[in-house]
């Protein structure tokens, strides 16, 4: 009896160790200096988990975080995207990174296809991730989601090729500030958190003295090998930190003055533990890595060749120097092919306009799609949209305009436009200022209201400059001489603060007061008017009162009696 | 004949064609030169001339997203009624005419009917006068209109709409309540006239753009009724004004693809939701309401402006039509939920056909002044909160406060010193009873 029950035992714990689905996890750090006196950090973790997405109800999850797991299958995610950054990434004079994000949160989701009422969906998937993150993703709703059509197609392997843009919400808060409340349950979601391997290093105290981070989350399900006959899910966490060095005083960098220590061995369950550092420009401004790499590693990729001194993360602690050699040099920088900015036009609390600007230094017309989410506290006129490069007017491709309601859903615009080569382009829109209830001023009123980042996508043919993961990569490693025929940049923009003109929160009742009077004064002679009647009445003059009033009146105006 | 004499009677001769032409032609100048200038921006991005409901940049925004397909009542912009869009969009772009053509068109066609208007007004007067002479007391000869008067003040109401500067900055604001005017005065003429058709579709299509016109309906009623003396024909008015706004609001449904314009035009004059500064009085109340006794205030300022004075002022004054659509006007113009100067404007220029009560009037400095002073102080105090960040929005409101009460002090005025002119005419100015001094009292 004994005996059958142990064999049974013994060939069901096989079968369901066999049963269930193979993940890996890497974690690579990629360093790279940009320019003179920033360091670019930016912390990939990467799990691919082969499972398929459809199926799966993420009750047995080995390193894929249970807690997103549940809130997406949930809400029937197919691809999520959030991401929280402070501070506004240069892109004229830093490149692109390897993930764009605009300033504050942002969150942009596709959901599956069988998903019935996407709006629900969408408002408590923000709201379970605004309890997972520690951030007010509460506050996105209706009044500020938008459904975009060419900007964001899904970065993951999709069943059909048609995609039904109904399925997809992206909303921004430019408002949200980034601190240590979110970067910790970040870490919480890494397989081995922030006792062992790359986690060790983000030190909140270290990472938050820079001039851009930015934390985010890309989950979506991709091809499990290279004849994509199944799916799996991929989840991506990244870091990604700006170091200005002058402000550090750290012109020779390392790891404790950047991360306060160093990495704490290696993290058991991690496949790949590796940190690059970018080593192209030591011709220029060359800097002496200690202890020596691993080995040195170059990347071919879109006629632009890069080399990595790459790291294996030991198991003991290890911590990285550069000293740099020689003089302080400037070094010029050539900016990128293509970078934007936004600000606001006007003077005054009554209208303004909304302006893009965007760079085309490269030598050939380049094709972007503008996309710009302009909260409903801001009519825009469509009809002042202008653009126009060096001067002269270009009609847009294609405009693709959804108008807002006020206290109901924001104003969507995306515009395709054929960028003239090595052009200035000005997308320009006029708005005005509306005056709202005075309950719907934040606290602090004259803040002012923000406007979110636009999105600039377009598809590079050159990768200079160029960071980004490819699409079917994953990780740092699957970026090296992966050559592509075009290479996808989506750059935000600044977001503006707007001040609207503020009534006096302390009149409601004298408001009230006084406007009533003003009606009451029409009110009583129209009242006398069409309820009494015009008489004549002898003047009361008996009455003591009267005669007194007769009396002193007289003293003055009496006249002598002719 | 001595100076003098020579004066007095020119005094009662009638204006010579010639003149009342070069007046015309002036007050199209004046306006022709404005607009082409570089004031017309700045006079039509005042608050006071454009409001959220007849502001012309709305509607080239509302006819742009028209041509690319969109929906204009999806977005929150475009509050003009479907119909009046199309008429736009045929003017515009059918006939190529350009916007400050279009508005110098009709302001000026909108001046030429109310001379007519005036001239019927006065003729009405004239038989009326005839047909009361018996009933007047025998000392009030020197209140009865005399025959210059009646050819004189058609040429004021012209003079006063043309060189009224609320008027002229209406036009020259591109504000659609030039159009407004041109049918309200259109329905004047008509409603005049007695013709039970015509009059009735002029209303009609005023409503369809501004909801507060569809009052008028009762002025006409009496006009027709009492007037006329033809129950027939006020009856017929009444069906038709009824038909013509359910034709107009189903061909709107057919042009605006569906009921979404209901919300955008009729919801917005009702339920208030922009709250833009303008010279009335709802926008800094319901921007200081708390949400719990908005829907209470709104019905309430709603029903003021609309049938509150309307019954009881019918009733006065069934007798003569003409000065209640013009005290209606009035304070429809006042009350409404978003009026501009054009409104207030309109209805001055209809003042001097009641010359006559100008005498009894009390408090004609007062109000003059106050026009003045706020008509002057509100762009600047607007400057000061919106431009130079010092003053704050009380300023502007105090102003238009002050602005509200001069206009409720005309009205009433105007409507007192008809009482009083009855009573003259009636009784005599005497003011003695058995030899007693009396005094003149309401009861």
């Amino acid at each position: 009896m004994f005996h059958s029950t142990l064999t049974t035992f013994l060939l069901v714990v096989p079968l369901a160790v066999l049963t269930y689905a193979f993940d890996t996890f890497s974690e690579e750090l990629l360093l790279k200096p940009l320019g003179n006196d920033h360091l670019y950090a930016h912390f990939q973790f990467a799990t691919k988990w082969d499972t398929d997405p459809e199926q799966e109800s993420f009750r047995h999850t080995h390193m894929f975080p249970r807690a997103l797991g549940e809130i997406v299958a949930r809400y029937n995610v197919q691809e999520l995207h959030v991401s929280l950054t402070a501070g506004l990434w240069m892109y004229e004079t830093w490149g692109y990174p390897i993930m764009d994000a605009a300033p504050g949160a942002e969150l942009w989701v596709w959901f599956k296809e069988d998903t019935e009422n996407v709006d629900k969906n969408w408002k408590e998937l923000a709201s379970s991730l605004s309890g997972l993150l520690c951030a007010s993703l509460n506050f996105i709703d209706k009044t500020n989601s938008i459904n975009p059509e060419y900007t964001f197609k899904p970065r993951g392997a999709v069943s059909s090729p048609t995609i039904n843009s109904t399925f997809v919400r992206y909303s921004s808060l430019p408002r949200e500030i980034v601190c240590t409340e979110n970067l910790t349950p970040l870490k919480k979601l890494l397989p081995c958190e922030a006792k062992q391997g790359l986690g060790s290093l983000l030190n909140a105290g270290h990472i938050y003295n820079t001039r851009y981070h930015s934390m985010a989350i890309h989950m979506r399900p991709i091809c499990r090998d290279s004849s994509c006959e199944s799916v799996s899910l991929e989840l991506q966490q990244s870091v990604s930190l700006v170091y200005d060095l002058l402000i550090l005083e750290a012109k020779h960098w390392s790891f404790r003055k950047l991360f306060g220590q160093g990495v704490i061995g290696r993290c058991v369950l991690a496949e790949t533990a590796t940190i690059y550092v970018d080593t192209t420009n030591n011709e220029s401004v060359p800097f002496q890595l200690k202890p020596d790499p691993d080995e040195y590693v170059t990347s071919f990729r879109g006629g632009y060749v890069h080399t990595y001194a790459k790291y294996d993360v030991q198991s003991y602690v290890m911590s990285l120097n550069a000293n740099y050699l020689g003089k302080n040099k400037v070094v010029l920088n050539s900016p990128p092919a293509i970078y934007a900015n936004q600000y606001i036009t006007g003077y005054g609390q009554e209208r303004g306009g909304i302006v893009t600007t965007i760079y085309n230094n490269h030598w050939s017309p380049l094709d972007v799609v503008f996309l710009q989410n302009i909260p409903w506290y801001v009519p825009i006129y469509l009809h002042t949209l202008k653009i126009d490069a060096g001067g002269v007017r270009i009609e847009p491709t294609r405009i693709h305009y959804i108008p807002g309601r006020q206290r109901e859903r924001p104003y969507h615009l995306e515009v395709l436009v054929k960028l003239p080569a090595r052009s200035i382009t000005s997308l320009s829109i006029d708005f005005d200022y509306v005056f709202l209830k005075w309950q719907e001023y934040p606290p602090d009123a004259n803040h002012g209201f923000y406007i979110g980042s636009a999105v600039v996508s377009t598809i590079l043919p050159l990768a200079r400059n160029y960071t980004g993961l490819p699409q079917d990569g994953s990780t740092i490693s699957d970026s090296f001489n992966a050559s592509r025929s075009g290479y996808l940049v989506q750059m935000r923009t600044e977001s503006t603060v707007i001040t609207l003109p503020t009534p006096d929160f302390s009149m409601p009742y004298n408001v009230i007061c006084l406007a009533c009077t003003v009606v009451a004064l029409a009110f009583g002679p129209l009242h006398n008017i069409t309820t009494k009647r015009l008489i004549l009445i002898v003047k009361d003059n008996e009455h003591f009162i009267v005669k007194l009033k007769n009396k002193v009146v007289g003293i003055w105006t009496r006249r002598t009696s002719e | 004949m001595s100076r003098k004499a020579r004066l007095l009677q020119a005094k009662d001769e009638p204006y010579e064609t010639r003149t009342i032409i070069s007046m015309y032609m002036l007050g199209i100048f004046i306006r022709c030169w404005l607009i082409y200038s570089k004031y017309q921006s700045i006079i039509g991005h005042h608050v006071e001339i454009s409001t959220p409901l007849n502001s012309w940049k709305r509607v080239s925004e509302g006819l742009y997203v028209q041509s690319k397909g969109i929906n204009p009542y999806e977005g929150d912009l475009i509050h003009e009624a479907p119909v009046i869009l199309l008429l736009y969009r045929i003017l515009t772009q059918t006939f190529y005419l350009p916007a400050e053509f279009l508005f110098l068109l009709v302001d000026s066609l909108t001046a030429v009917v109310l001379y007519f208007v005036a001239k019927k007004y006065m003729f009405h007067l004239f038989v009326f006068q005839e047909r009361q002479k018996g009933e007047y007391a025998q000392d009030s000869k020197e209140f009865i209109l005399s025959g210059a008067d009646f050819l004189n003040s058609p040429v004021f109401v012209m003079a006063a709409f043309l060189f009224n500067p609320y008027t002229i900055f209406n036009c020259v604001g591109l504000s659609t309540t030039v159009f407004h005017n041109f049918f309200l005065a259109i329905f004047l003429l008509f409603m005049l006239q007695g013709n039970p058709i015509l009059a009735p579709i002029a209303l009609a299509f005023s409503a369809v753009m501004s909801l507060y016109a569809g009052v008028l309906i009762s002025p006409l009623f009496l006009y027709l009724y009492v007037i006329y003396k033809d129950k027939v024909r006020a009856y017929i008015a009444l069906g038709v004004f009824t038909l013509t706004l359910v034709a107009l609001t189903c061909f709107s449904y057919v042009l605006g693809s569906g009921s979404a314009f209901l919300k955008n035009v009729y919801g917005f004059i009702l339920t208030v939701p922009d709250l833009q500064p303008n010279i009335g009085l709802f926008w800094y109340f319901f921007t200081e309401m708390f949400d719990h006794f908005r829907e209470l205030f709104i019905c309430s300022f709603q029903i003021n402006a609309t049938v509150l004075y309307l019954i009881p002022l019918s009733v006065k004054f069934r007798n003569d039509p003409f000065l209640l659509t013009t005290a209606v006007l009035f304070l429809v113009a006042i009350f409404k939920s978003y009026p501009c100067l054009g409104d207030i404007g309109f209805v001055m220029s209809l003042f001097p056909c009641f010359m006559h009560l100008f005498m009894y009037a009390q408090q004609g400095f007062l109000v003059g002044v106050i026009f003045l002073i706020t008509s002057a102080l509100g762009p600047i105090l607007w400057h000061l909160w919106i431009y130079s960040n010092s003053a704050n929005a009380n300023f502007y409101f105090g102003v238009t406060l002050a602005f509200a009460i001069a206009e409720i002090f005309l009205v009433t005025d105007i409507l007192f010193a008809y009482m009083k002119r009855e009573f003259c005419l009636k009784y005599g100015s005497e003011r003695k009873i058995d030899g007693k001094e009396a005094i003149l009292m309401l009861e």
